[in-house]
């Protein structure tokens, strides 16, 4: 990344955070509360994108992570349990990644794709109906009325439930947790993870436990998701066993295909574009689903990089840039090589 | 010379099939020993069962005094084994500098002495600086900054050779070096090979159906047949053995 593109991403960053803060001045409740949503939703597709698009792992049952951590943060509150709200994050998020470190422990043994992405679906929808016989997590009609809490930060007290001091925590808390991804996905973690997506045989001959690393990021995901989830709860003060179903799976596959899996950002920005369809159709029922259908269709065929791979193209094309495919043809050519 | 690698009635078989009979052999530390044979002779075989993508049927394997028998590829790596693919296995969408530091980076990894700190999430300066030497190395300086899916054949199979350099491993396991490659590349590969051979003073065993380059850089010579192993000597032996000529090299070397 050289320094006019690393200012421009800065300045992106800058106006991003400025347009999402000064947000409830001038926008309806409405919109702060489905902007909440893409916030929380776009940490849950980041997580789930850490194994698709940087491990190479495909789960078709990320939201068990998610339900898990909003039924714990759900009930945790519903029940006024005597616990500071940021350290129940912090317990909720542990808890969830125990939990995938459990689940990953098995699945992870059977990595030839198709398996992993049934078992960890079976996984979700087995949770679902775990959830709908549980009376204390109100079966069919999930938990609803959950509070926001007051958060005590020993100088002062921040009550969440008071206008919209929740939509900042979220934030804050989001863009802290999307933070730290991003500094794991590029940093030597990270490093091993994308080779291991690129080419796990070769990985370990350079003498790198592939299985501990694949778990790790299963785990991170897990847990990620399940702060995701947790954050959700006092969001939208009612939970349902759904949270735990395949279409919620598959909400993060979704954002993250159409934003851009191979980008860091692509599942924020596919998330955001979602959000944008289905405010904009919510008057035509059914209308939403077919644009949506259509969109990935497009992106799939047109371009398989997502919305961030094809502004990548755009920004190739832009003078004083070359393609790396470009780039190379200004190499000195020696000679033909022969190729069998 | 101390032996770098001792196999002791290693075999290997799938479900009924005996790909790898019974073979024992050692490879004194700084030799370089290849492995030949016809398709299907259990050249692969016997080279994942050293490299530990599969393990053996029966038979022990062992690396200076240690049992590798039953350690996973990557404990292997980890101890100084470093294997490279016929068809050169790189990270596609990488460009080389970065396919090097990861290796770079791993092996400090596992000698736990990286010199970033924790937080530090670009490669240091000095891992870059290292990467950039061996790709300097092996004249890829120029394409540093070129993705790994846009080199031809040949340097990918250099960039793998800097892969498994930067680990600075004791033993070198090449399966077929030049396999796909023009005579110019041929030779330049062997050349580098004997020039590493004689920097890094590392073992070295490979395969290859290239007889000039088995003869131009073998120490010793391995024949294995239907997975059993024929003979082992030095070239001047393997030109000389009877069996062998019979077998598999008669014609090449009345024609030579």
């Amino acid at each position: 990344m050289n320094a006019v593109s690393g200012t421009r991403t800065a300045l992106a960053i800058a106006a991003g955070a400025l347009l999402l803060a000064t947000l409830p001045a001038w926008t309806t409740p409405a919109i702060v509360f489905l902007v909440g949503l893409v916030l929380i939703d776009s940490i849950f597709a980041l997580s789930w994108n850490l194994l698709f698009g940087f491990t190479g792992l495909t789960t078709f049952g990320h939201a068990a992570f998610f339900a898990f951590g909003s039924y714990a943060t759900g009930v945790a509150l519903k029940m006024q349990a005597p616990i500071h709200f940021l350290l129940l994050l912090v317990v909720v998020a542990l808890l969830g990644a125990l939990f995938s470190a459990l689940v990953g422990a098995v699945v992870l043994r059977r990595t030839a794709g198709i398996a992993l992405a049934i078992l960890t679906m079976a996984l979700g929808e087995i949770l679902h109906i775990i959830i709908g016989y549980s009376n204390v997590l109100g079966r069919e009609d999930g938990i609803s009325g959950i509070p926001r809490p007051v958060i005590d930060l020993l100088v002062a007290k921040v009550d969440l439930q008071a206008g919209n001091s929740y939509y900042w925590f979220l934030c804050l808390v989001c863009s802290l947790v999307a933070g730290a991804l991003c500094w794991l996905t590029f940093g030597r973690f990270g490093r091993v993870l994308r080779s291991i997506q690129q080419d796990a045989e070769r990985t370990a001959f350079l003498g790198m436990n592939v299985a501990r690393y694949r778990l790790a990021s299963f785990t991170i995901a897990g847990g990620v998701a399940a702060l995701a989830g947790a954050l959700y709860a006092p969001w939208v003060q009612t939970i349902t066993p759904e949270l735990s179903d395949t279409f919620r799976s598959a909400q993060p596959m979704l954002n993250a295909l159409l934003g851009g899996a191979q980008s860091f950002w692509g599942p924020v920005v596919g998330t955001a574009v979602f959000a944008v369809v289905n405010f904009s159709m919510r008057t035509l029922p059914g209308l939403a689903e077919l644009v949506v259908g259509v969109i990935l269709l497009i992106i799939i065929l047109v371009a398989p990089t997502g919305l961030m791979g094809l502004l990548g193209k755009l920004a190739w094309r832009m003078p004083g840039k070359l393609s790396p495919r470009r780039a190379l043809g200004k190499l000195p050519r020696c000679r033909k090589k022969a190729i069998p | 010379m101390s032996a770098a690698i001792i196999a002791e009635g290693v075999g290997k078989n799938y479900r009924t099939i005996a790909a790898l009979k019974t073979v024992s052999f050692s490879v004194e530390a700084g030799q370089v020993l290849a492995i030949i044979g016809p398709n299907g002779a259990g050249k692969t075989t016997l080279f994942k069962v050293l490299t530990g993508e599969v393990l053996p049927s029966h038979g022990t394997v062992r690396f200076g005094d240690v049992d590798v028998s039953r350690m996973p590829a990557h404990a292997r790596a980890a101890r100084g084994f470093g294997r490279t693919f016929q068809v050169a296995r790189v990270f596609q969408n990488s460009t080389a500098l970065d396919n090097v530091v990861v290796a770079i980076e791993a092996r400090q990894r596992t000698a736990g002495n990286s010199p970033a700190r924790w937080y530090q999430f670009r490669a240091s300066q000095s891992v870059i600086a290292e990467a950039d030497q061996a790709l300097a190395a092996i004249g890829l300086a120029d394409k540093r900054d070129v993705e790994a899916r846009f080199l031809s054949h040949g340097d990918k199979k250099r960039l793998e050779m800097a892969l498994t350099l930067a680990l600075r491993p004791g033993v070198l396991m090449l399966d077929e070096p030049t396999a796909g490659m023009s005579p110019t590349d041929r030779n330049q590969t062997v050349e580098l090979l004997t020039r590493i051979r004689k920097e890094t003073g590392a073992t070295m065993l490979l395969t290859e159906h290239d007889m000039d380059v088995v003869f131009g850089l073998a120490d010793r010579v391995m024949v294995l047949n239907y997975g059993e192993l024929v003979a082992i000597g030095t070239p001047a032996e393997i030109r000389a053995n009877k069996a062998v000529r019979e077998l598999y090299l008669g014609e090449e070397v009345d024609h030579a």
